[in-house]
Formats: structure tokens, C-alpha cells, sequence
């Protein structure tokens, strides 16, 4: 027992010595890359900016990281992301920590002009990156700029975008979901863009004055096919079976009141008879609906009333979500994913339909069904 | 062997010469009305005198030996008509049983011309009273604690468990001190294989002295260069009644208040007698807790080197960022850093179990000020590591029994190396061989990590979920799993 201690502690010690003991890194050695932005350069290059943060300038005596100063963009120009981040590599103190990037900003330009699969060839291929991160399309400006802006509340604006897509609850837009989803037939993928406009005093500050959230939609060669605003992006969401939608507001018959509602337990299901033949897709959505805003003459303590609402707002949506599927089935990209439903229900069909798809795709008749249940008009009936 | 001669004058005399410069012998003669001659022989401060007086010197002197039916001659037969008011009387033939039984207190009567001697047990000498044990208070339960008399502690077993089951085998073990040691166990119920081991191994015992029972602990354990402890102790009669009635075995050493309980398990060190007066689903709760603390006292450090040196992916952005923020300015790499802490951490416990308890709040002031805040606001020292060894020290406490909290603050140590040098894969390569060698530990022929490795269904209601006692399915007949 003695002997075999000994050998077993002789032998640690051994491995120890091999293994070479340099291959840490001491958190003040590292930089941590919280937002990268790629944007096109001339010649056909590209231009990639890392958003560090500063650590060192240590805003108080132990204290966490904060404040609005503490980070600083690197950027470098290269043939591809490993050539350009080599280059800042080069010129940074700190080796470069990748790991806990949160967003990764792509300007439109370098959307429209580059085939942006190779992009997703280094995230999905490097161990090194962590796939959480978002991916988001800059539009009106470039991605670096977008990088430098400051958030009014957050530290970082990468960091500030995270955090709003985490309370609006708009998920599934992680590079990990991206490289999932082009790499699948049967259906293609949705960005979330940010829209900046020009500020007139200059500031860079992000605000609801700056800043417009839309939404991209792609095709199989990830090329931007049209753009949707928030509320119409968010609907897209609920029918490719995300539960992005959080309220809706529809107005009244007589065009004067309003009504509102809050969504949960968002819900939706394809559904295909006979596809061979006609075609036919049915997209049927649910919901859970509780009144919030009331601003019609409606007095929704009498039940007649709720029903009637229930029905209208059941007619209304219903007729919303067909112009917004009627609008991205006119580009031909299917980001519901009903070609991967056909896929799995029709296996032989599609076999034949899945080289062109898209074309495929505009010529499916989708017919949008809405069922929702008004679960509660709140507190008072009328006002 | 040298027997007692019959002449009082020779028998003094070899008296003397053996115990000489025993300033602390009393020996006294005197003659008695029919003119025999009488030696009482006894150490001073170790006899009830008074007894001695009342029931032996006061008829002898005033009476004489008593004319009965009969004429008595002899001291003996006065023994054997039971003419002595004393309860503990024998007589004794042997020169060295003599002196043994004068060093142990008890009074010695010669007379001249018999080859025999009284021997009164008349021990008494200042002995502590029971008081509640000081290192393992409970809050509910029994407040009697050991003391450092073998009769005192045999008793507070007995009234415990009253029953006839409940044997105590008498042992001398140390050449020079003498010392008395019990062994406690229920007949029927208790190992007969490892009482056999037992019994062999305190026959075998050679030393000089048995001061603590600590000395027995390391005599008896087999494997002895293992980190764990495989033999428990206590200060609680009530833990060594609840054990002896679960087959395990009692080793009661005079002089101490510390009885051996064996065999153990490595959760026996995680148990506290608490566990079993407060209500289960409470101390289901506690037990948790107290796991789960037990293997922060080990793991912490080694876990936030291997994290924020070689897996800093792995740390939330935030508290990655807070780390990094903090350790800005640290002049030492984390591993040194947390290493001098450590040292510093258990040299400060260290010099708190030795300080006399008036100058005890010093060391927490030290400790406190100058280390923890000056330090940090130095700069030498990021928080992040006072806050991971507070907790880890913290967490070594929560383990209720003292000597099980060793082997933690060692493996603490080893796998703070092993995770600098090779992160995680160093941190799980610890693991592992601490688990190897908890695995082939044994105590006493009870597997180390019972009832979980080797699995044993009926014991493991008393791991970590304590089943109510009505439903642990009877006692456990044999702790041998």
C-alpha cells in the first residue's frame, strides 16, 4: 500500500512536471471580447471589431464592473475572421477571450455583398466560440458603429440588446439556432436587425430615437429577402413556433376604441391534408388572451360582450397574420419551417420538391387559423 | 514473584526500599492492645481516611481484635467472618500486587507474623464533576458529558443502557502508567469477529504510557497512513449508548473523557447526535446542507482556480467580469494567492486553538482587519479569494465532528495543486483517487464508504435521508454490511 502511494504520488508529480505548468491564464491576462461587429473593407476584405472590455481601470475598491467608459473597440482588416483577429491579436496586450462574447452585429452591406455562410464556417467549426452569442443585422450604419454606441443603461450596447431580447422574451436568434437552421432544408432563417438613424446632434447614445428593432428575413443563401417591423416580426415568431408575441392591440369595429391584450401560452401547428394534390397548408395558432386596455363602449362584465370579442379579435388576427404570411411567402423564404413539417409527413414528396424549395414554398396555399381564448377581462367591467 | 514475608520488620523494610523518595507514602505502626503489631501502609491524598478511621483504627485501637464465639487469630479470618466495615477488602500474598495496590490508593494492613496483607479499597481522590461536553453541545439531549474517571464514564453508560447484554472487559495497558481501559459492547449485537481483532490488538499493545485514548486510537488502527480517521471519538455517553446499541464497540480510557467508538463509516464524521432529537424532516433539510458544505470545505478552492485560471468560459459573463475586475491589481498568479490565504487561514486556527481564551478576540481581529480588509484594500489580495476561503473554513465547521474535519483541510491542499497545474481534468484526476482510496479503506472490516459503496438498502435510511426511527425496519444486527 505504502509502495503503490508513493508510485501514484511520484507518477502525479511526473504528469505534472510534463504537462508544463504555463497553459493558464490569469484573468488580468485575458481580454474579454464582448461584441464583435464584421463589416465589409475594401478589396473584398472584411472588418472585424471586437468590443473589449477595459478591466483594469478598477471603478471602485473590489468592486464589480460598471460604468459607461470601460470598454474600447479593436478592429482589424482582413481576408477572413481568423487572418483579421490574428492582426488584433498582434497589437493587444491581452489574449483575446472569445468565450463569453454576447452578440455578434454584421452590417447590412457585408449581408448584401458577401456570401455569409463563410462567416458561420469559423463559429461553427472553432471550439472556441460558445455559440450562445446573438447575431444581429445592422441596418443605416456600420456594425462598428454600432459597437461604439453607448447604452443609456447598460455598460455595453451589445450587452444592453441582450438583455432586451431576454425581457422581450425574443429567443432562439443565437448563432447556435442560425448554424441549426441553415444547415436544414426545410426552413430558412429570421434576424433580428437593428435600425439606426442618423442623430442630429452627433451623439452616439442608444435611445428609442436612435434604435429600431426589426426583423430580417432570409433565404437558403442567407441573403436578406425583405425586412418586417417588430410587431409583424414578433407574429412570425409565434407561427415558427417561437413564443415571441407578449400583447397585441386591435382596434374596434367603429374605428374609435382599442383593445388590448396580453398573450401567454402561445401555441401553433401545421397541419396538411393531401399536399400532393392541393396544396394546402393549414398554420392554426393558440393562445390564452387577458384584457388589459379597454377603450371601447363595451361593457365586458356581460358575457355576450366577451364573446363577441373573443370572436373579433379571433377575425382581426386572423386576418393580420395572413397579410404577414402572405408577405414572407411572396419573398420565399419559408421561416416557418413548414418545410421541415412536409419533410417529416411527406418524406417521398419532398424528396422532390427540396432543391427548390423556395419556389416551392410561394406556391403552397397557407391558410392562417387563429384560436384564441379570452381568459379574463380584469378587475372592472366598464368604466 | 516475591512473596510477603511474616515478619513485619522485613516487610517494611523491602516496602521502603521500593517506594523510596515517595515523599507522598504514609506508613504507620501500631500496637494494638494484645500487643500485636500493625502496619497500615498508603499514599497521602489518595485515600477517604476518614473511612479508614471510623471503620479500621477505631475498633482496632479501642477494641482489639474481636473475641467472638471464637478467638480470632488471623487478619484473614477476620476477613472471612466479615468483621471488617469496609465493602472492598481482600487479602494478597504478593510483594509487587502490594505496591501495585498502594499506587493505585487503596490502603495496605500488615500484620506481624502473617504472610498476608489487608487490601482496602478505599480510593478516593479530586476528580472533576460532570459537566456538558464543551466541543459537541446539542441542542436538545443529554447535558452529561466523560470525565477523565473510568468509573464515572462506565456509569454514565450503564444507566443508559440497563441491560445485562452490556459487557465491559477490563484492561491494563501501559507499562509505567497502569492505565485502566474499558471495552463496551452488547453481547449478541456487536461483531464477534472484530471483538476478536479488538481484544488481540489490546493484548499486543506495548508502550510505556497511555495518556489520551489517541495513543490506543493509532495502536488499533490498521491502516494507519490512510488521511481518515477509522476509529471515532466522543465526549457524548449518550452517542456511545446510541452506538453500542447499533453493534459498534466502546473503548473507555481512564484519564480521559474521550471514548473510541469503532468500527466507523465516513458519514459517521458527518453525523451529529442532533440529527437524532430534532424532528426527521427538519434534519433531512440540515443534512443536506451539511453535505453539501462538506464538500465546499474540500472542493472550493480548487474549483475557483480551476475555473477563473483555466476554464473562465465556464463563469457567467458577469461574475467573470467581477472576478477579472478584482484580481486587476493582485501581484501573485490566483493558485500563490489562494495558497498564502490558505496557509494564512489555517495558521490563524492554528493559533486560535492554542491561545489562552482571554486573548482569543486578538487572532479574530487580526485575522479580520489586518488580513481581510487591508489586504484586500492593498491590493495583495482580490476578494473574490477571501470570500472562497471564508466560505471554504465556514464549511469545514458545519462538519460536527472535529477529527472528521482533518482529512478535508488536507485534500483541500492537494487538490488545490493538482487543479492549478491541469484545471478540471486535475480537479476530477483528485477526485477520483480520493474516492479510490476512501473506496479500499476499511475499519475494521467495515468497508469505509458503507452503506453507499458497497450499496446497502437497510443502512442507508440512516445516511442522507434519516428515515423516523419506526420505519428504519428493526436494529442493525451487524455493522459488518
Amino acid at each position: 500500500m505504502l509502495r503503490f502511494m508513493a508510485l501514484a504520488f511520484f507518477s502525479l508529480i511526473m504528469i505534472l512536471f510534463f504537462s508544463g505548468c504555463t497553459d493558464f491564464d490569469e484573468p488580468n491576462q485575458l481580454a474579454f471580447v464582448l461584441g464583435t461587429a464584421i463589416d465589409r473593407a475594401d478589396n473584398g476584405e472584411m472588418e472585424i471589431s471586437h468590443q473589449v472590455v477595459i478591466t483594469s481601470q478598477a471603478p471602485s475598491k473590489g468592486g464589480s464592473f460598471g460604468g459607461s467608459n470601460h470598454f474600447i473597440i479593436l478592429s482589424a482588416k482582413g481576408k477572413d475572421i481568423y487572418e483579421a483577429q490574428q492582426k488584433i491579436q498582434r497589437e493587444t496586450s491581452r489574449r483575446l477571450m472569445m468565450n463569453h462574447r454576447i452578440l455578434i452585429a454584421i452590417s447590412e452591406e457585408y449581408f448584401n455583398q458577401n456570401d455569409v455562410r463563410k462567416i458561420f464556417d469559423k463559429l461553427g467549426r472553432d471550439p472556441a466560440n460558445n455559440l450562445r452569442d446573438i447575431i444581429v443585422l445592422i441596418k443605416g450604419a456600420s456594425a462598428k458603429q454600432f459597437l461604439k454606441m453607448k447604452h443609456p443603461m447598460e455598460p455595453l450596447s451589445s450587452i444592453g440588446e441582450d438583455k432586451k431580447m431576454q425581457t422581450n422574451a425574443i429567443r432562439n436568434f443565437s448563432s447556435r439556432t442560425l448554424i441549426i437552421e441553415t444547415l436544414s432544408e426545410g426552413t430558412r432563417s429570421m434576424l433580428p436587425v437593428i435600425q439606426i438613424k442618423p442623430s442630429k446632434k452627433g451623439s452616439n447614445l442608444m435611445s428609442t430615437n436612435t434604435i429600431v428593432s426589426k426583423y430580417a428575413v432570409l433565404d437558403k443563401q442567407l441573403k436578406v429577402k425583405g425586412i418586417v417591423d417588430d410587431v409583424e416580426g414578433a407574429k412570425v415568431g409565434w407561427m415558427s413556433g417561437n413564443e415571441t408575441v407578449q400583447g397585441i392591440t386591435i382596434p374596434w369595429k367603429d374605428g374609435i376604441g382599442y383593445l388590448s391584450f396580453r398573450l401567454n401560452h402561445l401555441k401553433r401547428r401545421i397541419h396538411a391534408v393531401r399536399v400532393e394534390e392541393s396544396k394546402q397548408i393549414i398554420m392554426s395558432v393558440k393562445a390564452q388572451a387577458y384584457l388589459l386596455e379597454n377603450t371601447t363602449q363595451l361593457n365586458l362584465s356581460e358575457v355576450d360582450n366577451m364573446i363577441v370579442i373573443q370572436n373579433y379579435m379571433n377575425k382581426q388576427l386572423e386576418k393580420e397574420m395572413q397579410q404577414t404570411v402572405d408577405k414572407v411567402q411572396n419573398w420565399g423564404a419559408d421561416v416557418f419551417g413548414i418545410g421541415e413539417y412536409l419533410h417529416r409527413k411527406y418524406p417521398y414528396w419532398w424528396k422532390s420538391k427540396k432543391e427548390d424549395w423556395d419556389q416551392h414554398f410561394k406556391e403552397m396555399d397557407v391558410k392562417v387559423q387563429v384560436n384564441i381564448e379570452l381568459k379574463s377581462i380584469g378587475m372592472i367591467g366598464k368604466l | 514473584m516475591r512473596l510477603i514475608s511474616s515478619s513485619l520488620q522485613e516487610n517494611e523494610a523491602s516496602l521502603r526500599e521500593q517506594l523510596a523518595n515517595c515523599s507522598d507514602l504514609v506508613i504507620r505502626s501500631f500496637t494494638l492492645k494484645d500487643e500485636s503489631l500493625l502496619l497500615l501502609v498508603y499514599l497521602d491524598g489518595m485515600t477517604k481516611l476518614q473511612s479508614v478511621e471510623d471503620n479500621l483504627l477505631k475498633p482496632l485501637i479501642f477494641s482489639g481484635l474481636p473475641h467472638g464465639i471464637a478467638r480470632i487469630q488471623t487478619l484473614t479470618e477476620m476477613i472471612k467472618h466479615e468483621w471488617l466495615p469496609l465493602s472492598n477488602v481482600k487479602t494478597d500474598e504478593s510483594l509487587e500486587d502490594l505496591i501495585q495496590h498502594i499506587l493505585q490508593g487503596n490502603l495496605a494492613i500488615l500484620v506481624d507474623g502473617e504472610a498476608s496483607a489487608i487490601i482496602a479499597g478505599v480510593q478516593e481522590f479530586e476528580k472533576r464533576g460532570i459537566e456538558e461536553p464543551k466541543k459537541e453541545s446539542t441542542l436538545r439531549g443529554a447535558k452529561e458529558g466523560f470525565v477523565e474517571n473510568l468509573r464515572t464514564n462506565t456509569s454514565l453508560i450503564r444507566r443508559r443502557i440497563i441491560h445485562p447484554q452490556l459487557k465491559m472487559e477490563s484492561y491494563t495497558i501501559g507499562k509505567y502508567t497502569q492505565t485502566g481501559v474499558v471495552l463496551a459492547y452488547m453481547q449478541g449485537i456487536a461483531d464477534e469477529k472484530v471483538l476478536a481483532d479488538v481484544r488481540g490488538k489490546l493484548d499486543e499493545i506495548d508502550v510505556d504510557g497511555v495518556i489520551e485514548s489517541s495513543y490506543l486510537e493509532e495502536w488499533l488502527e490498521n491502516t494507519s497512513f490512510s488521511m481518515f480517521p477509522q476509529i471515532m471519538n466522543t465526549e457524548r455517553p449518550d452517542i456511545v449508548a446510541a452506538s453500542l446499541l447499533e453493534g459498534k464497540i466502546a473503548l473507555i480510557t481512564n484519564g480521559t473523557p474521550f471514548v473510541l467508538i469503532l468500527p466507523i463509516t465516513f458519514w459517521s464524521g458527518l453525523q451529529s447526535a442532533d440529527d437524532y432529537f430534532e424532528r426527521f424532516v427538519f434534519v433531512v433539510c440540515m443534512r443536506a446542507i451539511r453535505y453539501l458544505m462538506a464538500f465546499i470545505a474540500f472542493s472550493l478552492p480548487a474549483i475557483y482556480v480551476a475555473l477563473s485560471t483555466f476554464h473562465s468560459e465556464m463563469v457567467p459573463v458577469n461574475l467573470m467580469l467581477g472576478i477579472a475586475t478584482a484580481r486587476e491589481s493582485a501581484p501573485f498568479p490566483t493558485v500563490i494567492e489562494m495558497l498564502l490565504m490558505m496557509v494564512i487561514f489555517d495558521g490563524l486556527q492554528e493559533a486560535g486553538v492554542h491561545l489562552p481564551n482571554q486573548l482569543g478576540p486578538i487572532i479574530s481581529i487580526i485575522g479580520a482587519l489586518i488580513i481581510g480588509q487591508a489586504a484586500v484594500e492593498a491590493g495583495i489580495i482580490s476578494t473574490p479569494i477571501i470570500i472562497v476561503i471564508s466560505l471554504t473554513g465556514v464549511a469545514a465547521y458545519t462538519i460536527p465532528k472535529y477529527s472528521a474535519t482533518l482529512p478535508f483541510r488536507m485534500i483541500r491542499y492537494i487538490l488545490l495543486l493538482i487543479s492549478s497545474l491541469l484545471g478540471f481534468v486535475g480537479f476530477t484526476f483528485g477526485i477520483i483517487f480520493l474516492l479510490i482510496n476512501l473506496v479500499m479503506l476499511e475499519s475494521f472490516g467495515t468497508p469505509y464508504m458503507s452503506p453507499v459503496a458497497p450499496f446497502d438498502g437497510t443502512r442507508i435510511k440512516d445516511m442522507i435521508i434519516r428515515y423516523p426511527f419506526w420505519m428504519k425496519n428493526g436494529r442493525n444486527k451487524k455493522v459488518r454490511s
